[in-house]
């Protein structure tokens, strides 16, 4: 007994030291957004803490653009989730359960296409989305948004469905549904956990994108949290107040939405094998 | 649940034509205004300016609707090539005067000699002209963008004149108040690490650092002294920070904590706003020559796209010349104290009543003007490297002196060379038959393959696999042909309107580029390293919080949270807390631990770990749930079992835990591996670029480094697709390892 008693204890410990470790940076940003660049000469402590000053944050909705910003990143999240989840768990289940013709070709390239770096596809993404006339249109963001969320989370929902028996489908088979009211009625509804996990993924992607939609939107009006979030940055004259504090603010969300979905993460996250 | 699916469903199409709807009435407003687009570079206090101005313009042309998009200096350049490439882009363009070299080069900035009228030209400074090559490429509406010395008033009722009374002067003010052994207030601070900060004391210890005609210049005596000069400020005279970034210097001064500071005029508002009551002097003389410290004058200005219709081009320059005008010129003195480049203007009593800018003809006297030229590019780029690694106590001043004027001579080869084709284009075209035929046959085969199996029976999951396959495969495979075909091409600085294809030149290049192979094993040490860590942090953090423990999801949260926060974020918030003097980490190690504080920022290894501690930081909670996920599905009994057969922890561990964790475990690393390599932000944010001296780079930071910084876009595409050919070597090893053990 005494011994299963020091073990929690131990446990404790460790989890407390990795918890301050996590979330110590995220408190750093608070103190910038109190105290803004100043924050960067303070000494450590909870001086930094003591004095929080609103006057960030009360600027960052007055006086900037911010909840324009807000609309359309929370437009964009939500479509490009809503078309990964469903496009992804389409995929994801044909890939799980059927033999088909180039299915192994089609795993494997899914996962090629993670290793090409990113940073040298912006101006063949420029190119193409001028010519296709999306430039400052949020269709051009879906399009690409989705499609580079897409590889991680056909795999995420393969690797779910594998998981399920195969028990269910012959017995739903016997009461003679059909194969899409069996994926719809019976699949998915049991799939939610990873559904979630998936949406979240595919939320997160676009959420905190910088690079693709800084190419596609040129329109002021039309711009996502990032870009917003950028122009508090400057060479040489960053707003530091404003953006800690944007942070913050465009975290939030995110951390939000783990919160609520954190009960399905950890049976909802499965990255499937290749072989399968 | 059904119903649930259902009001999603509904909410999404809810969502699709709200959207449609703002799309919609976007093109309304676009067909009866003509909207011209201006993208610049201002910072937030001009912004307001700018915004006022265009309104105005609007106001004064019905019918015209001006877009104003801001964006960072270097963003600036490089969106602004991509977009006019594209064969689109702003109608006008605002950006410091040393782009217009290199947009001239490349022919994506219009030469506006002729059309601009004369008399607009002769009521413009000269300096605000710039001119490349003989033809006019920006009229500049500020003059200025230089260093200077500014001196807090309060602390200092004089500034020094000399370079000796600086270190005088420096060594009284740099005090420690609190009797910690650390300064809480320096003599001097600055951005002294990065080059534009150190170039004006060349010139002050003798001789210009780029000649004339365009140049490197910088194997000379005047540079190695003044390599040692600010090694010596630092390290012998201990009146400027261990370590000091243009934020830092700025927090210092604006609190009072730094008597001097060297800044540009830009700061000058922001110190303003602070309170701060201030004075600004030249950079103070060089005692041991006599001579004065020479910072660099350039102007900041607009250019014209060159892809505007005439009717367009009309509109373009009208803007430009009201944004030119006295009136919206006098508006910027106003508002932000800019020197105007209107020389009517500088008799004006906005200019002659404000203090500082009476002063800047002083101080300007010794400057010299910013190079135009795009070799400049290399020479910053050369002599970054170099300087760094004489501050770091890695290289002599002498040896970094030569390496750097060799180093920039041969960037500028690299930057300008034409490249013509060679033979092995033949083996190109061989390559892309052979591609072209191999796609053909799969997709045959494939195709065959479809109409021989029973139909009926293929076309359910054929249907449900093919939108998101053909997304995939639409958004990927253009960009990847593009590279591919780049990766063979000349598309350079002078080929980028005209490139073509010569051959396999790029791939030699890199290949028997023995700084690739370096930059190749850091990348593969980055890599394992960093998932090695993930996995073996993850699996043991998991482990703990599967068992019976308190607060259990409260704990599983607080640990998600590095997943949760946006990167770019939490990148930029790592690399203050590495900070040498303020940041946390080092007052940890120094207060609790008593150790020496670490140079994070500014030894390449321990920069290197920076970055690694950042990555891990962030990587690890994504292996930590995967874990849990994979612990939850180990059944009890199985323990249960094997404890009754007398089994202990560790053994329990090796024998049930581990083999059952390892397949879901496995695929995750695989993964992590992949977005390992290609984590461009941390290593980008972290180190500001490969900081110092270049050292910190791995492949995709390199090849970003390369496409963008030296416009060597073939040579950029070539490295890209060797590095994608490894990471798949790398993936079919990994999956074949898998696969083995998954069965």
């Amino acid at each position: 007994m005494k011994a299963k008693h020091l073990r929690v204890m131990f446990s404790l410990l460790i989890l407390t030291l990795a918890a301050i470790v996590s979330v110590f940076p995220v408190f750093y940003i608070l103190a910038m957004a109190s105290h803004g660049e100043s924050a960067f000469t303070m000494d450590v402590g909870l001086k930094a803490f003591t004095s929080a000053d609103l006057h960030n944050f009360r600027q960052l909705f007055l006086r900037t653009d911010f909840l324009i910003w807000l609309r359309n990143s929370v437009l964009i999240s939500t479509v490009v989730a809503l078309v990964g989840v469903a496009m992804a768990s389409m995929s994801g289940y044909a890939l799980a359960r059927f033999q088909f013709p180039g299915r192994s070709w089609i795993l494997r390239s899914i996962l090629t296409t993670q290793m090409f770096p990113a940073s040298m596809l912006m101006l063949p993404f420029f190119i193409v989305l001028t010519k296709l006339h999306l430039i400052n249109s949020f269709v051009g963001l879906f399009i690409i948004y989705s499609s580079t969320a897409l590889p991680f989370c056909i795999w995420q929902m393969k690797g779910y469905f594998e998981t399920l028996p195969r028990d269910l489908e012959e017995a739903a088979r016997m009461d003679g549904l059909t194969s899409w009211s069996l994926f719809i009625k019976v699949i998915l509804p049991l799939s939610l956990p990873a559904l979630a996990i998936t949406g979240l993924f595919s939320f997160m992607t676009s959420w905190g994108e910088y690079m693709i939609a800084a190419i596609v939107l040129q329109d002021p009006q039309l711009y996502t949290l990032p870009l917003g979030l950028k122009s508090f940055q400057a060479s040489l004259a960053t707003d530091w107040g404003l953006y800690a504090a944007a942070s913050l603010i465009v975290s939030a969300p995110v951390v939000v939405l783990f919160l609520a979905l954190s009960r399905f993460l950890v049976s909802g996250l499965t990255v499937g094998s290749v072989k399968g | 649940m059904i119903r649930r699916l259902g009001s999603t469903v509904l909410a999404a199409l809810f969502l699709i034509v709200l959207l449609l709807d703002a799309t919609l009435a976007h093109a309304e407003a676009e067909r009866t205004t003509e909207r011209l687009q201006l993208w610049h570079n201002m910072i937030y206090s001009h912004r307001e300016v700018l915004t006022e101005l265009t309104q105005r313009f609007e106001r004064e042309n019905p019918g015209l609707q001006v877009d104003v998009i801001y964006r960072e200096t270097e963003e600036l350049r490089s969106s602004y090539q991509s977009a006019v490439m594209g064969g689109s882009g702003p109608d006008l363009l605002y950006g410091p005067s040393d782009q217009v070299g290199p947009m001239a080069t490349m022919g994506i900035i219009a030469p506006l000699e002729d059309l601009l009228p004369h008399e607009f030209k002769s009521a413009i400074d000269p300096l605000a002209l710039v001119q490349y090559q003989d033809h006019l490429y920006m009229v500049g509406d500020k003059v200025g963008n230089y260093l200077m010395l500014i001196y807090n008033k309060q602390l200092l009722p004089r500034p020094p004149r000399t370079t000796d009374e600086l270190i005088q002067i420096g060594k009284k003010q740099t005090v420690d108040l609190n009797g910690d052994g650390r300064p809480d207030r320096y003599g001097l601070v600055f951005n002294f690490t990065e080059p534009f900060f150190f170039v004006p004391w060349i010139k002050g210890f003798g001789e210009s650092f780029f000649t004339a005609d365009g140049k490197p210049n910088l194997n000379t005596p005047a540079t190695i002294a003044a390599f040692q000069f600010i090694k010596d400020l630092r390290d012998r005279d201990h009146i400027i920070p261990a370590e000091c970034d243009y934020e830092m210097a700025n927090a210092l001064f604006k609190q009072g904590r730094a008597a001097m500071i060297i800044n540009g005029d830009w700061s000058w508002g922001d110190y303003k706003k602070a309170g701060i009551d201030f004075g600004v002097a030249r950079l103070p003389m060089v005692s041991s020559t006599g001579r004065w410290p020479a910072p660099l004058v350039g102007a900041t200005g607009y250019s014209l796209n060159p892809n505007l219709s005439s009717h367009r081009q009309a509109l373009a320059l009208r803007l430009l010349t009201f944004l030119n005008s006295e009136e919206a010129q006098l508006a910027f003195v106003n508002a932000v104290g800019s020197l105007p480049s209107r020389l009517s203007l500088r008799t004006n009593r906005a200019v002659t009543e404000n203090s500082w800018l009476m002063n800047s003809a002083e101080l300007m006297a010794v400057g010299e003007p910013m190079p135009v030229v795009p070799e400049i590019r290399a020479v910053w780029d050369s002599l970054r490297g170099e300087y760094q690694s004489v501050l770091g106590g890695n290289s002599t001043a002498e040896a970094a002196a030569a390496r750097a004027q060799r180093k920039s001579l041969k960037q500028i080869d690299l930057m300008n060379e034409r490249l013509e084709k060679d033979s092995s284009i033949y083996a190109m075209w061989l390559l892309f038959m052979g591609l072209a035929l191999w796609l053909f046959f799969k997709s045959w085969q494939g195709l065959r393959d479809i109409l021989n199996a029973q139909a009926g029976s293929l076309r359910f999951p054929l249907t449900l696999a093919a939108p998101g396959i053909i997304g995939i495969l639409l958004v990927v495979l253009y960009p990847f042909g593009f590279n591919l075909v780049l990766s063979f091409s000349n598309f350079s600085l002078n080929t980028f309107r005209d490139w073509s294809l010569i051959g396999f030149h790029h791939y030699w290049d890199v290949l028997t580029d023995s700084a690739f192979y370096t930059v190749l094993l850091k990348t593969l040490i980055w890599t394992f390293t960093n998932v090695f860590l993930h996995v073996v942090l993850g699996v043991a953090l998991a482990l703990v919080i599967n068992q019976t423990l308190p607060a259990k999801p409260l704990w599983r949260t607080l640990l998600i949270i590095p997943w949760a926060v946006p990167q770019y974020i939490t990148a930029l918030t790592w690399r203050s807390l590495f900070n040498r003097e303020y940041g946390p980490i080092n007052q940890f190690l120094t207060h609790y631990l008593h150790l020496p504080a670490l140079d994070w920022l500014s030894d390449p290894l321990l920069t290197f770990s920076a970055c690694l501690i950042t990555n891990v930081w962030l990587g690890f909670p994504f292996m930590m749930v995967i874990a849990l996920g994979g612990l939850q599905a180990i059944p009890e009994e199985l323990h249960e079992a094997a404890r009754v057969d007398g089994a202990g922890a560790l053994t329990r561990f090796r024998m049930i835990t581990l083999p059952l964790l390892m397949p879901v475990i496995k695929p995750a690393a695989v993964l992590g591996c992949i977005w390992t390599v290609n984590s461009l932000g941390v290593v980008w944010l972290v180190s500001n670029g490969g900081e110092p001296a270049d050292q910190t780079h791995i492949l995709v930071s390199y090849i970003y480094k390369s496409a963008f910084n030296l416009y060597r876009y073939g040579s950029a595409s070539a490295l890209s697709m060797i590095t994608f050919l490894i990471l798949l070597g790398l993936g079919f090893v990994l999956m074949r390892k898998e696969s083995e053990v998954v069965r």
